[in-house]
Order: C-alpha cells, then structure tokens, then sequence
C-alpha cells in the first residue's frame, strides 16, 4: 500500500514536473479579408531593450513567452477561433467606402451613382453605433478656390440627400478637399469625370 | 495669412464632427460589464461612448467591447481586460499620426488603420511582458492575466 502511495505520488510529481511553464505573452499575426498575409509585426521582449525584434510576416505566424522565452510556432484558425472567437465576433465594422460622381461644375448626382445613397442608408441602419464621413472632391476645371467651394457644396448635398432619407443628421460627418485629391491624375483644365465625386465612409 | 488659415480651416475642419476634437474613438460595439477610467474617475461605457488619450477600458468577465479609432484602427478587447491608449494623434487631411497602447491584462485584436499605413513606424503596441511594432496588419495580441513570469 505504502509503495502504491508512493507510486501515486510520483506520477503526481511527474506530470506536475511536465506541466508546460505558464504562456505570459502571445501575438498571432492573422491573415487580411482576402486570407493572405495582412502585414508584418516586430516582436520582442519588453524586458530586454536590446533584444533582437523578431519579425512575423506570414498567416497564423505566432510568438509565445514561455517561462521568459520569445518562442515562434504556427497557430491555426481553428486554433485562434477556439481560444478567441469572442473576439472576432465582436469587432467594429471594417470602414466601407462609396464614391458617387456629379454632372460637371454641379452638385447634381451622375444618374448611375445617385441609387448608391440607399445602399449607404442601409448599411447605416444595420449598425448600432455607425456614422457616415462624406468627402467632397472636383476635378481640375475652375479655380483652386472655387473647387474648395464646390467641393463642400458636393459633400453637403450628399449629406442632405441621405438626411432626407432619414439618416440622423448629427452621424454625418462632411469636408471639402476641392481638387488636391484627384483619383486619377489630370493637368489643370482638364475635365474627369472619376474626379467628380464625393467619397463615403461609413464606419 | 491669417486669412489663409482660417479658409483652410474652414474648407478642411470637418464640419459637424462625428468625434470631438479630443476624441481617439469610438465605442462600437458592446456586450457585458465595461468601464472606463479617465482621471481616477470611473465612468460607464455605451454605445457611441467617446474613448481619449490617456483613458483606461476595463472589461469585466461577461465584457467585450469594440472601439473604432478616428484613423479607422479597430481595436477589440475581450474579457478580463485592461486597455490603457498612451498616446493617439491622426492628421485627417494627410492621414499621418502616431498610437501608442499598452494591453494590461486579457486580449485585444487589432486591425490597423490609415496611421499603421502612412506612418509605420509610429504604431506600437505593448504588454506586461511584448512589445510590438505594427506594419499595417491584423492580428490578436494575449497579455493573459498581466503577470511576467
């Protein structure tokens, strides 16, 4: 009996001898939307000023400090699912974005683009905390100064047209940039359409 | 000059702002028990909350919260967990800033904005025991309980 005990208490000592030493540090770099590799991150140890960075660069790539140690392993997605899928279940929106054009030197919407405001309405509505940032843009016809203007024109348009569709007002953020931001690069004077256009964010 | 300015202002100061001027984020999404502290006072957090530099989020065991950062960084803190944002500027207009935050205690997902893109040097973040530079990425980051054995 004794020796059984013994015997007990020994395997107990074991298993507690190969409990692995507590994790107190964990970074996973995960993949973007697209399952690609999302970036890279440098990690080192917080402790150790001059320790080396140590770089992740692929999917799942994971960094473990285990009793003091920086250890690199691969997780999985099932793996970071099981441990942290409370996590990713509840991050905020990623930031979605919609371009609408104008007729020239107008604030009048471009028939085509006009129906995306709805889309932009909707989407809105299924957020529980959602706003809406609305940028004005103009190509390069016109003076600085007045594209400025125009720009602004633009934005608050679009502002009014999704408030008279019943997005609350103060979730409307609105700014000009006239023409300094062109989505595809002219020379002054030069009429383009894909410049005339208001950028929306909903976020 | 003087008159420049202001026209600048006026033309690029967003009008009608979503965010105060002192605002880093927002509260996004919420679940459970979540607080927040900002100059040793403990204030509730709800939807649409604004977070600052230098706030401390707490999350309790039931508590998850989403925040958006006005430079479209998004940042998810689990349960158990204590979120310090150290140092939080953007620039709208050229989309440059620098972050700075400390993971106390728990877990946080991340997924970088406009700063990690446009000035990617200026995005770090820290545990107890990590510290991480951030080259525009997703990625989750576990401080567990906050010890550093």
């Amino acid at each position: 009996m004794k020796s059984i005990l013994a015997g007990l208490a020994l395997l107990l000592l074991c298993a507690c001898a190969q409990l692995p030493p507590p994790v107190s540090g964990r970074v996973i770099l995960l993949p973007g939307p697209d399952g690609r590799s999302s970036g890279e991150l440098h990690v080192r140890d917080a402790a150790a000023a001059d320790a080396p960075w140590q770089l992740l660069l692929d999917p799942y790539a994971q960094i473990e400090r285990v009793g003091g140690v920086l250890r690199r392993s691969t997780s999985t997605a099932q793996s970071v699912q099981q441990r942290y899928g409370g996590l990713l279940a509840r991050q905020p929106m990623r930031p979605r974005r919609y371009i609408v054009n104008f007729a020239t030197g107008s604030t009048q919407l471009t028939p085509e683009t006009a129906p995306l405001l709805e889309q932009v309405r909707e989407a809105l509505a299924e957020q529980p905390a959602g706003e809406v940032i609305v940028i004005g843009h103009t190509d390069r016809v016109g003076s600085m100064e007045a594209n400025d203007k125009l720009s602004v024109a633009r934005a608050d348009a679009v502002r009014e047209l999704l408030v008279a569709k019943g997005v609350p007002r103060e979730q409307i953020s609105v700014a000009g940039r006239g023409e300094r931001e062109p989505l595809v690069r002219t020379a002054d004077e030069v009429p383009e359409a894909r410049n005339r256009r208001v950028e929306i964010k909903l976020r | 000059m003087a008159l420049r300015t202001l026209l600048f202002a006026v033309l690029f100061g967003i009008t009608a702002p979503a965010l105060a001027a002192d605002a880093a984020g927002v509260v996004k999404r919420l679940q459970g028990t979540v607080t927040l502290e900002r100059d040793g006072k403990t204030l509730p957090v709800a939807l649409r909350t604004e977070v600052q530099v230098g706030d401390r989020i707490v999350t309790g065991v039931d508590g998850l919260v989403g925040i958006t950062l006005a430079d479209d960084t998004l940042l998810t803190a689990g349960q158990n967990s204590q979120l310090l944002i150290n140092d939080f500027k953007f620039n709208t207009t050229t989309n440059e800033g620098s972050l700075l935050a400390m993971l106390v205690r728990g877990t946080l997902h991340v997924v970088t904005g406009l700063i990690a893109k446009n000035s990617p040097l200026q995005v770090e973040f820290r545990t107890p025991t990590l510290v991480l530079g951030v080259r525009g990425t997703e990625f989750i980051v576990d401080a567990g309980d906050g010890a550093t054995p």
